[in-house]
């Protein structure tokens, strides 16, 4: 079945160009492959070559510059089953180089058609980044001086299936494109074309030239690889491509969360209460303070945690701004904390001092960690102990349950029961001990 | 039952609960949970999700999906949505369902990945090139991330469009507490289907408002699109009449469905003098300040906006009308929305309550102002002349 809606003579290439004879090769080579048009998405971008969407008749995708085969691996995903052909030029083989060579890698089932001019067309037969060297354009008028694209040999060298260069005037164009649409996984043919409105009038190119141009380059043409009959390598693993997952009913569950059991005990607890545990990266504090609000929410209670962090997570401070309340939180800051836990000299610098807390504050800080005068009362513990009785990273939520009991929030008995009752996930034993030593602390702690 | 999750967490339940299945997205503070999320909800197959090589990409897939019938996210934060640009005028033009999620953070360029702001509401709207509208809702907590990216999913799907949700660090990464299951929800709605047979145009619309019937790429209707101006068949067009046609309708989809997609929570005290207006991470301290002044016995009104765009006018018209002398609008960024009240209610003194440093506005900051406001008002009153 001819998908070519419409002859070569009546499409809007200027004469000569060599845009119309290779969607005839194309054509000619999707029909011999048996496909009905139903089952053939031809994705174009800009350029010359991105007009040839209108000519054919299946569907069709018309985008933006270079990003085909971003939309073409989409339509592929959802839609294993279908041939998805790029139509791309070497200027969006330049913009989207990114996206090819990471298709490539993907081994995304889309089969990519350059139709590489040398130049753009569209725009004035400005260099492209396959414009051979000493090449004339109008933005190179003494030549161009860049080392020119090698798309084969780029997608080849990242994961690429079939990879094939031809001359779009040599007759075993199509027999190399039907070649590329038949073979698994991901494919690309670079089809050499003249350009004869800039590129062939500037450079004198000619068909004989082409081959000499090939030559010259070291970019040859014919098959370059082809893993389907290509030696069992190294990466003979991958031979097959992943199976791409299917597209799936939109009525379909969703997953099933895993959450504590609902609370039917309340725990008692003030009204609102708002604590920070200002410490350094590395120290478990967004754990620390998720895991209680975890335990505040299993309990009954309204939990809120906004945390504090520069963007590399393992170095500088961290903190959490953690609020339990009985009614729901609207505003997830803290206003006046009653307790501050404080693990690091990174954590006491990003709160600034302690001069603003309010009296009836609880501090809870590393014996070693020098204060400035604080208004607040200060309860001291020993981190080593500490560290060598729950593990260095489960600090943090002992001492934080050691201030919760402290502040006489919630009684020690009660706190440990919530965390044997509703602490759940990978860390479920380590915060059991660690709420057992935090509350153990309690009685001995040194004023 | 109630649970503890972030925004992002939120955002991910709400797109499962819509039927999201395909996700394509790029790793950046504060959005990153979500699609680390995906790949996890998807793991038995129930979806498609793709880590791509840059923002372009993802959002790229996520058109192409969509057009082969998938109910696409893509999330990502400022930078991201800055490269997004002009595939969300591709998707406009195509007529695209597709949900975005802009977890903003502070200030322009890489500004400051983990603190919070909400400097995105104008660029959101105006986000690619032509000016023609596209929905832009913003959450204010995990609860309304939840509720608004599902809703999200339902105008992209009514209206063949990208649909823009704005969360923010402090949403994105706060925790917070919240029971999905008592939320209620609208029934899941689907774009409108091409018939089987029949003569089929991929973009013919009845009335401007209304949207094309959809046959998805692969199906048997063959299906073109295209991002070039068009006729109703998805052919390239230079008759000015199908380019008005398509133009109007791009803008009346969106703009005459204006009142369908006004999402705002009112709560109103018709003598009140002072309307608070909130949005983003500063609606949670605005409940507080409105709590905190009426107890204090100043009569404030407030609405908070979940719909930034089209602007909810008939809601704020509503909240206005009755006497009120003053809006207040908190907001973390340089004023923005404030300064787009002004151009709506022209009439009326617009106080922005402004803060842009990756800190919170706390709720102390909008009562102290209020009173304020309010007390020389009165002293004004007394003076005598
Ligand atoms: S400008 Fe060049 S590429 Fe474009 S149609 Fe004319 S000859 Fe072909
Ligand atoms: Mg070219």
């Amino acid at each position: 079945m001819n998908l070519l809606t419409t002859p070569r003579n009546d499409m809007c290439y200027c004469p000569g160009c060599s845009h119309g004879m290779v969607l005839e090769r194309l054509a000619a080579a999707i029909g011999a492959t048996g496909r009905r048009p139903e089952q053939v998405c031809l994705v174009s971008d800009i350029g010359c070559i991105g007009t040839a969407d209108r000519y054919f008749e299946c569907h069709t995708f018309h985008g933006l510059h270079g990003r085909s085969i971003t939309y073409a691996e989409g339509i592929k995903r959802v839609r294993p089953e279908m041939t998805v052909v790029v139509l791309i030029g070497d200027g969006g083989c330049g913009i989207g180089t990114a996206h090819l060579v990471h298709a490539a890698r993907r081994r995304a089932g889309i089969k990519v058609i350059v139709c590489n001019n040398f130049n753009f067309g569209m725009t004035g037969g400005q260099h492209s980044p396959t414009t051979p060297p000493a090449g004339h354009t109008s933005t190179t008028p003494d030549g161009a001086a860049d080392y020119p694209f090698d798309i084969c040999e780029t997608v080849r060298v990242n994961g690429a299936d079939f990879v094939a260069r031809g001359s779009a005037l040599d007759p075993s164009i199509g027999t190399l494109i039907g070649a590329a649409l038949n073979a698994p996984g991901f494919a690309l043919i670079d089809v050499w074309e003249l350009c004869t409105a800039y590129y062939v009038p500037s450079n004198k190119l000619t068909p004989p030239r082409l081959v000499e141009l090939s030559q010259r380059l070291n970019m040859p043409f014919g098959v370059l690889f082809d893993r389907t009959c290509g030696p069992k390598s190294l990466r003979a693993a991958e031979a097959a491509p992943a199976a791409t997952p299917s597209h799936l009913p939109h009525d379909q569950a969703p997953p099933a969360e895993s959450q504590a059991a609902t609370a039917d005990v309340v725990l008692s607890w003030p009204e609102r209460t708002e604590i920070c545990v200002a410490g350094s990266a590395g120290q478990h504090i967004r754990s620390a303070a998720g895991t209680i609000g975890k335990l505040a929410v299993a309990g009954g209670l309204f939990a809120a945690q906004q945390d504090d962090f520069p963007i590399t997570v393992r170095r500088g401070h961290s903190l959490s701004n953690l609020i339990i309340a009985t009614t729901p939180i609207e505003y997830a800051g803290l206003d006046r904390p009653g307790l501050v836990v404080l693990l690091s000299r990174d954590g006491l610098e990003r709160l600034g001092g302690l001069a603003e807390l309010p009296a009836d504050c609880v501090v809870v800080a590393a014996s070693e960690l020098a204060l400035p005068p604080a208004p607040a009362r200060v309860l001291r513990f020993d981190a080593e102990p500490l560290a060598r009785a729950v593990g260095r990273a489960s600090v943090a939520l002992s001492a934080l349950a050691f201030g919760l009991v402290e502040k006489e929030w919630i009684d020690p008995a009660a706190l440990r029961g919530a965390a044997h009752r509703w602490a759940g996930g990978e860390y479920k034993d380590a915060d059991i001990r660690a709420v057992d030593a935090g509350t153990a602390l309690s009685r001995g702690a040194v004023t | 039952m109630r649970e503890f999750i972030t925004g992002n967490q939120a955002v991910v339940r709400g797109a499962l609960r819509a039927g999201c299945d395909y996700v394509a997205g790029y790793p950046i503070t504060p959005a990153s949970s979500i699609l680390s999320d995906f790949v996890r909800a998807f793991a038995g197959e129930l979806g498609i999700v793709v880590q791509t090589e840059d923002e372009i990409a993802a959002i790229g897939q996520c058109i192409g999906a969509a057009m082969a019938g998938a109910r696409a996210l893509t999330a990502t934060s400022g930078p991201g949505l800055s490269l997004y640009s002009e595939n969300i005028g591709l998707a406009q033009m195509g007529e695209t369902p597709l949900v975005i999620v802009d977890c903003q953070r502070m200030g322009p360029a890489t500004g400051g990945a983990t603190a919070t702001g909400d400097g995105d509401v104008i660029f959101a709207r105006h986000v690619t090139a032509g000016g023609y509208p596209l929905p832009v809702l913003a959450a204010t907590d995990a609860a309304s991330a939840y509720r608004l990216t599902y809703e999200a999913f339902n105008i992209a799907e009514r209206l063949r469009t990208p649909v823009i949700v704005l969360s923010s660090k402090d949403i994105a990464l706060t925790r917070q507490t919240v029971d999905l299951d008592a939320i209620s929800l609208p029934p899941r709605l689907a774009r409108r289907a091409a018939a089987d047979n029949g003569p089929y145009a991929p973009y013919a619309v009845d009335r401007p408002e209304s949207s094309p019937a959809f046959a998805p790429i692969g199906g048997l209707r063959r299906v073109r699109f295209t991002g070039s101006i068009h006729d109703e068949r998805g052919l390239l067009t230079i008759d000015r009449g199908k380019i008005e046609r398509k133009l109007t309708h791009l803008r009346d989809k969106i703009a005459m469905n204006a009142g369908s997609l006004e999402d705002v929570d009112a709560d109103l005290d018709g003598r009140a003098r002072t309307l608070i207006v909130s949005y983003g991470v500063a609606d949670g301290a605005a409940r507080v300040a409105v709590r905190l002044l009426r107890r204090g016995g100043t009569r404030v009104s407030h609405v908070t906006l979940y719909s930034l765009w089209p602007m909810p006018v008939r809601a704020l018209r509503d909240a206005v009308e009755p006497g009120v002398e003053r809006i207040v609008v908190p907001e973390l960024n340089i004023g923005l929305y404030a300064d787009e009240l002004r151009r709506v209610f022209p009439a009326r003194p617009i106080e922005s309550i402004q803060r842009y440093d990756g800190g919170l506005i706390a709720p102390r900051t909008i009562v102290d102002h209020v009173v304020r406001a309010e007390s020389a008002k009165r002293t004004e009153a007394f003076q005598p002349c």
